[in-house]
Order: structure tokens, then sequence, then C-alpha cells
């Protein structure tokens, strides 16, 4: 399966996890596997690049953490959206949505001015 | 089993360089990864060994997972891979107020590539001083064997080759465009004392560099004298 490049993923990230969490509070762990079974395995991120993005969201203040029990007896960090974090979605999904239908008419209309093959003895 | 994943766990703390509390919470928040992928793939039929590795594996090198988790823009931030971003930024490529690499920029930036506002290097751009083989300084000055800009002035390209908007003259160079577009302030360099603080300022600037290259070289080695002091085999 062909994967997405880290250039086309990078600043990205942001966006996604951003979108898992809109579903409610989440941790590391489940959001990588949240992630990974909503792009059916397109993505293929180093679960590990992913606490970085959280942090970064954190400080920016789109997302809060708080610390909780987990049922293994360990201590696990959860994740929620916030007010900003919502705004900034919002927002991010829209500009996705403007740059897919423009990729999507030029590639398209492109792609329909490469050379269309040619049957040898044919006639039209 | 938790062995390899302790060891994993320090090495990404390693190169993560968090302050102690910071570092901490990032651990147990890694190992909880760590540890429910082992429980996954064990349920999934993996041997628990294989579980331990494939977990490790999933999760990224120990390097690319440790220096993301660094500060965005540190104090001081040295690395032996990738972009180090800080006040005194020392790697392969650095951005920062003092950058320090092969690709460098920043305010004062030293490397083999410099682009900055004063930049050091065998190819350097800068908007005000520019020191290095080939010199850049669209704006400002440009000392080098091959200098361009509105101030290279022959001045500071003894011995090499002085390209600029306005070249009043050169010492020992080649100059081109130079004579009548002289700028007046450079007048008084035609003087023998004019020619003497000229060669001194050109002395200085050149020991600037190697000064420079000394500390940073320095700062450099102590950080791979800490990563090789856990695991020699990182440096390796």
């Amino acid at each position: 399966m062909t994967r997405l490049s880290k250039q086309t993923l990078d600043g990205n990230v942001e966006t996604l996890i951003l979108a898992v969490l809109k579903a409610g509070p989440s941790y590391g762990y489940a959001i990588v596997k949240e992630l990974n079974e909503r792009a059916e395995g397109i993505l293929q991120l180093g679960e590990g690049t992913i606490y970085p993005v959280l942090y970064r969201l954190e400080e920016k203040k789109l997302i809060a953490a708080r610390w909780r029990l987990a049922e293994n007896g360990r201590q696990r960090k959860y994740y929620r959206l916030i007010s900003k974090g919502h705004k900034a979605l919002a927002a991010n999904r829209r500009q996705w949505q403007m740059l897919s239908a423009a990729m999507g008419k030029v590639l398209g209309s492109a792609e329909n001015l490469l050379p269309k093959p040619q049957v040898k003895g044919a006639t039209i | 089993m938790s062995r390899a994943l302790q060891k994993y766990l320090d090495h990404v703390m390693l190169y993560a360089n968090r302050k102690e509390q910071d570092a901490a919470k990032i651990r147990v928040e890694l190992e909880d990864h760590l540890r429910q992928k082992m429980a996954d793939l064990q349920a999934r039929g993996l041997p628990g060994e294989d579980a331990v590795f494939q977990a490790i594996e999933d999760h990224g090198t120990a390097r690319t997972v440790g220096y993301g988790l660094r500060k965005g823009f540190a104090l001081l931030d040295v690395r032996t891979q990738g972009t180090a971003r800080g006040f005194i930024a020392i790697g392969p490529r650095a951005v920062g107020i003092i950058a320090f690499g092969n690709v460098a920029v920043g305010l004062f930036a030293f490397g083999n590539f410099a682009f900055g506002a004063l930049a050091f290097g065998f190819f350097a751009i800068a908007g005000l001083l520019s020191l290095g083989g080939i010199s850049l300084a669209p704006l400002g000055a440009a000392v080098g064997l091959t200098a361009v800009g509105r101030g290279a002035y022959g001045m500071i390209a003894c011995g090499g080759l002085a390209v600029g908007l306005k070249v009043p003259w050169a010492i020992d160079g080649v100059s081109f465009l130079s004579g009548e577009n002289g700028l007046q302030f450079l007048q008084h360099f035609r003087t023998r004392e004019g020619t003497v603080a000229l060669i001194a300022l050109t002395s200085w600037l050149f020991l600037i560099f190697p000064i420079m290259n000394g500390v940073m070289c320095s700062i450099k080695e102590n950080e791979y004298k800490r990563i090789k002091k856990i695991d020699p085999k990182l440096i390796e």
C-alpha cells in the first residue's frame, strides 16, 4: 500500500489529532489506534511522534490534559478538545475542503490532458 | 522483557534532554503507551519478547522520538541529527540566535552554509556582514575570497575578488565597478592610517570564526560525551 510522505503529512497531524479528540477525551495510545483505524493504514505514523504534537497542541491551548488512574492501575494522561481547539479544527477543516476541491480540479483537468492510448489499426 | 523497554526509554529521554520533572511525566506516558501496545500485540498472538521489540519499532527510533520531545525553542539545543532550534543552536542544521551547523540560519550564523544578519562560513549570505569563502551581503559588508555585496568594498577582499554595487577600491584584489561610484565614508581608507585600521578590522573578523568555531565544537563534543556516557553505541 502506498503511504503518505512525511512532507505531505507534516503540519496536518495536528488537525488529525484534533479531529480524533472531537469524539471525546482520549489518551496517546488510543489516539494513535483511532488514527490508524480511521485512515485504514495509509498514515502509518511512528507512534512516538504523536507526543510532541500533543504537547504542542497543549501549549497552544487547543487541547487540555489531565492525569487519571487507568484500569491497569497506572497513571494515564487524557487529552480533550477545548473551545480554541474546536475553532482551530473547524478552520483547518475548511482549509482542507478548499485545498482538496482545488487539487481535484487541477489534477483532474491535468489527467484529461494526458494523451490517450491509441490502438494500432483502429478506426474511429 | 522490560529491560529492553527501559533501555529504549532511557535513550528517548537522553535525547529529549528535558528537566527532571517533565522527563518523569513524559516517561510514564510513553511507558504506558508501550505497555498497552505490547499487551495488544500479545493478545494477537505475538510472543512476549517479539511484542516488546515490535512495540519499540512501531514507536520510532529513540533519537527521532527524543528529539521530537525537546522544547520548541530552548536556550541551548545541541543535536547529532536533524534541525537544532534554540537561542544557541548546534546541529547538522541549526536555527537560532547563534546558529552553528552544516546549514546555519540565525542572527549570528556559523557553518558551511550560513545565512543570517552576520554569517560566517564557506558560503555565507548575510544582511549586515558575511565572512566566508563565497560571501554575499546584498545590503551589508561581505568579506571573503569572493565577496559580493553593497559593502564588498575592496578593503575586505584582500587577495581575493571583490564585486559590489559600489566598489571604491581594493587592496591586492580585483574590483569591478570601482572608481567614481565610491561611497564618501570610505574615502578616509585611502590614507595609510585608514589602511592599517582596515587591515586590523579584517584580521579581527577572520579571528572571530575560529574562536566561535572552537566554542561551538566544544559544546558539541560535550553533547556527544553525554550521550556516550549512557550508551557508547548510540554514537557509533
